[in-house]
């Protein structure tokens, strides 16, 4: 990595945006709009050399205030057109409050603050902090020596009472460190039928192990999406207890086996070599995969109208436009800090997958490759299908519980998967070197560090993205979305993990629960 | 205000510090009081490189209506993490490499953003007071910024033996780059987007070479960090036919300098005239 070519590369790039600066009038309407919009080939390499640490966040956004006010102070503004005379001189630009442009130009709010945003497309949500866990929930920190026990479940709880009615859909137990807990989906549901948002009376469900000690469930879906959450043990179990006994309201009491075996799939490792660049670039072409049909787009429709400039708009099509504008730079400065290989096939893979969306504008200089990787080309193929059968999965969950091997310092446990209203999670917990740690300006999914995939038993891939992390000390509740989802007739799926330096596939077979 | 012999002097105040000290106790400060000491806060300051003109063609539209009303309004009209443009930073700029406090993060950053604001607000300030002081100004003050990092990078060249550059090396590449590639334009009608800009550090003046042909064509000029403030700043980037590479004797209004006529030709020792006519803060050369 070559920090001093990245700075250079960054400040010439700027130099050479300001030989015109006219091209940075915002143009806008509205008096909080920007009187100069960063140019996006600027802001998208400034992104990429902090994202792969080629360049410190206080230095990339000094560079970037310095040209915001070297592009405000190189424009003055101009009445525009229907300028309406009065008394007191000339309106300017609407917006304007003051006889002078001085305040607009030169007093607008700190954009490069928001370095996470410079990469639109829907970050993935940090993590959140142990300050918002939910009371008595365990603080501390995971420890290589914790119990390191994981059981698949796959029951179903139900539970009643003249208020609520709903079920606990228990996926798998898993005890670390951290404590013992269920990862489980829950619904409730008043007493006419209709779907309630009220929580599980957890309180009021008993739990009794082997030996008759009694334990207290805590109800949290820190790190977890709506319809998932983590029920944690209280006190902590002893860690070679045979099952659990657990009585709901209005229920008989269901027992859970705590002697099966996690799944232990026989893992192929593979190793690789990807240069923090290309994971990068891959990175970008997961997230721009899992968009297009996230949304729906009709990219050919919509991008007619913008064959290059980004939206800095809502909406889908703004999403997807914003995340391939200034590309070229991105693979540019990438070369720069040498965190790239001018060789390195990536770039022509990822032209090609904006060739194959219909998305222009991109700038990269690679021709498109020929070949993209067999994910990718499942999602494209699933893309530009649109099949009838790509029809939302009922709800429904399967037990699991697999630890994979470690890689980039994390070792990914999976303790669940689950359709809910037409869309497929991933429940697992990441142990190691979290990714909150390397929070900032990997915001989009650079903050955690693997690339993760999974293949379905009719071999369509999907991608897995970070929907939802909790780290908890060295121990982080990861919830990840499958885009496309997952039908439930699955009965195994094939993961694929990939770092920088490994990669790692695991076949598990999956057993389904359903709702009642 | 007035600028001579490489020192900025105020003048009509004889007693500076005790009108500062007035101001302090409440009085009015003069505002070429507080553009000198902003000029002095920034006399290192590598921002003034990236947002000062580029050539005298490269016109900088801030006045001192600006200044007034960016002052009284800046605070009011804040963005939601309180700087504004240019005001992201609240001191001057450093070379990446330089050690230096880590971002605030999380509740530690919030509970100084108040403070951050009116060092922020105050630095526009004072880079918007330095622009509204007009051409002449700003490029001797430039050149001041350029000559004070480029005695660094002589002191750490020879400290260090040669090869690495300081931390400065990427502003102040960018800062030549953006200042020969208009001036190589009019020299050679090259794309600005062509010329490629390397430190020169060592004896001698630097290096000039043509490369390539169509869309590769390259000038590749390699000089040293002191060529901003000895060359640029002055005036005397290209007289004539000539592009100046270093100046042998300083002076005016009369100076000998090394010019090429062509990219790797050897450089001629040409002595250079300001002809009586040019403004005094752009001053034009001849032969």
């Amino acid at each position: 990595m070559n920090r001093e070519r990245a700075e250079t590369y960054l400040r010439l790039l700027a130099e050479a945006e300001l030989r015109d600066p006219t091209r940075s009038l915002a143009g806008a309407q509205s008096s909080d709009a920007p009187f100069v919009v960063m140019p996006v080939a600027l802001a998208r390499a400034a992104w990429a050399l902090t994202a792969v640490g080629a360049l410190d966040l206080e230095t990339a956004e000094d560079i970037l205030a310095d040209v915001e006010l070297a592009l405000a102070a190189r424009i003055r503004p101009e009445p525009r057109e229907g300028v309406r005379l009065s008394s007191g001189g000339p309106t300017w630009a609407a917006g304007l409050t003051g006889p002078r442009p001085g305040p607009q130009r030169f007093a607008r709010a700190r954009s490069l603050v928001l370095m996470n945003k410079l990469m639109p497309g829907g970050p993935a949500p940090g993590p959140a902090t142990a300050d918002t866990s939910l009371a008595g929930t365990s603080r501390t920190g995971a420890s290589p020596n914790g119990p390191d026990r994981y059981v698949p479940v796959g029951l179903m709880i139900l539970f009643h009472d003249e208020l609520i009615s709903g079920e606990l859909d228990l996926m798998s137990y898993a005890h670390t460190a951290a404590g013992a807990r269920f990862t489980a989906t829950w619904r409730t549901r008043d007493p006419l039928g209709s779907r309630h948002h009220g929580l599980p009376p957890v309180e009021a469900i008993s739990v009794t192990d082997d030996r008759g000690q009694r334990y207290d469930l805590l109800f949290a879906t820190k790190g977890r999406p709506e319809s998932t959450c983590d029920l944690t043990l209280r006190p902590d179990p002893p860690p070679d207890i045979g099952w659990l006994e657990i009585t709901a309201p209005g229920e008989q009491a269901v027992r859970v086996d705590l002697g099966r075996r996690a799944e232990r799939p026989e893992p192929q490792v593979d190793q690789i070599s990807l240069s923090i660049g290309e994971h990068l670039l891959n990175r970008i072409a997961e997230r721009l995969l899992s968009l297009a049909p996230e949304h729906r787009l009709d990219l050919r429709q919509q991008l007619a109208g913008f064959p290059s400039a980004p939206a800095h708009g809502a909406g889908p099509a703004g999403l997807v436009i914003n995340l391939t504008a200034g590309l070229g730079a991105t693979v540019a400065a990438l070369e720069a800090a040498e965190v790239l290989s001018p060789h390195s096939p990536v770039p022509a893979r990822l032209a090609a997958l904006c060739a194959s969306l219909r998305i222009g504008g991109h700038g990269i200089a690679a021709t498109p490759a020929p070949d993209l990787p067999e994910p990718w080309l499942s999602m494209l193929t699933h893309y530009h299908r649109r099949k009838p059968d790509a029809a939302p999965a009922g709800d429904g969950f399967a037990a699991v519980a697999a630890a994979l091997p470690e890689l980039e310092g994390i070792r990914l446990v999976l303790l669940g998967l689950h359709n809910f209203d037409g869309g497929t999670w991933m429940d697992a917990l990441a142990l190691g070197r979290l990714p909150g740690l390397r929070q900032g300006p990997l915001g989009v999914d650079m903050a955690f560090p693997l690339s993760m995939w999974v293949r379905d038993g009719a071999g369509r891939w999907h991608a897995a993205r970070p929907a939802g992390w909790y780290d908890e000390g060295g121990e982080a509740a990861l919830t990840m979305r499958l885009t496309p989802p997952l039908s439930r007739s699955c009965a195994r799926i094939e993961v694929l993990v990939t770092g920088r330096s490994a990669e790692v596939r695991a076949t598990l077979p999956l057993c389904w629960g359903y709702s009642p | 205000m007035r600028w001579e012999a490489g020192s900025l002097l105020l003048p009509s105040h004889a007693d500076v510090e005790a009108e500062l000290v007035l101001a302090a106790l409440g009085g009015e400060k003069a505002r070429c009081v507080e553009a000198a000491q902003a000029w002095e806060r920034h006399a290192d300051d590598l921002s003034v490189l990236a947002i000062g003109p580029r050539g005298p063609a490269d016109q900088i539209a801030v006045d001192w209506d600006d200044v007034l009303a960016a002052k009284q309004t800046g605070s009011t009209v804040a963005g939601p993490l309180g700087g504004p443009v240019g005001g992201a930073r609240t001191k001057p700029m450093r070379p990446a490499s330089q050690p230096g406090p880590s971002l605030p993060r999380g509740g530690t950053r919030q509970r100084k953003v108040p403070e951050e604001r009116i060092a922020a607000q105050r630095r526009r300030d004072d880079l918007l007071s330095l622009l509204a002081l007009g051409y002449g100004f700003q490029v001797r003050l430039m050149g001041q910024v350029a000559a004070t990092h480029a005695a660094r990078l002589a002191a750490t060249h020879t400290a260090r033996g040669g090869g690495e550059q300081a931390g400065s090396g990427p502003a102040l590449v960018a800062a030549i780059t953006g200042r020969l590639a208009p001036v190589a334009e009019e020299w050679l009608g090259i794309d600005p987007d062509q010329v490629v800009v390397s430190l020169h550090s060592g004896p001698g003046w630097g290096s000039a070479e043509l490369t390539g042909r169509g869309a590769d064509r390259r000038l590749r000029v390699s000089l040293p960090a002191g060529w901003l403030a000895s060359v640029w700043a002055c005036g005397l980037a290209r007289i004539g036919r000539h592009l100046i590479v270093a100046v042998q004797e300083p002076g005016w209004p009369a100076a000998r300098v090394l010019g090429l006529r062509a990219p790797g030709a050897e450089p001629e020792q040409l002595d250079a005239h300001a002809s009586e006519d040019s403004p005094a803060d752009a001053p034009h050369w001849e032969i």
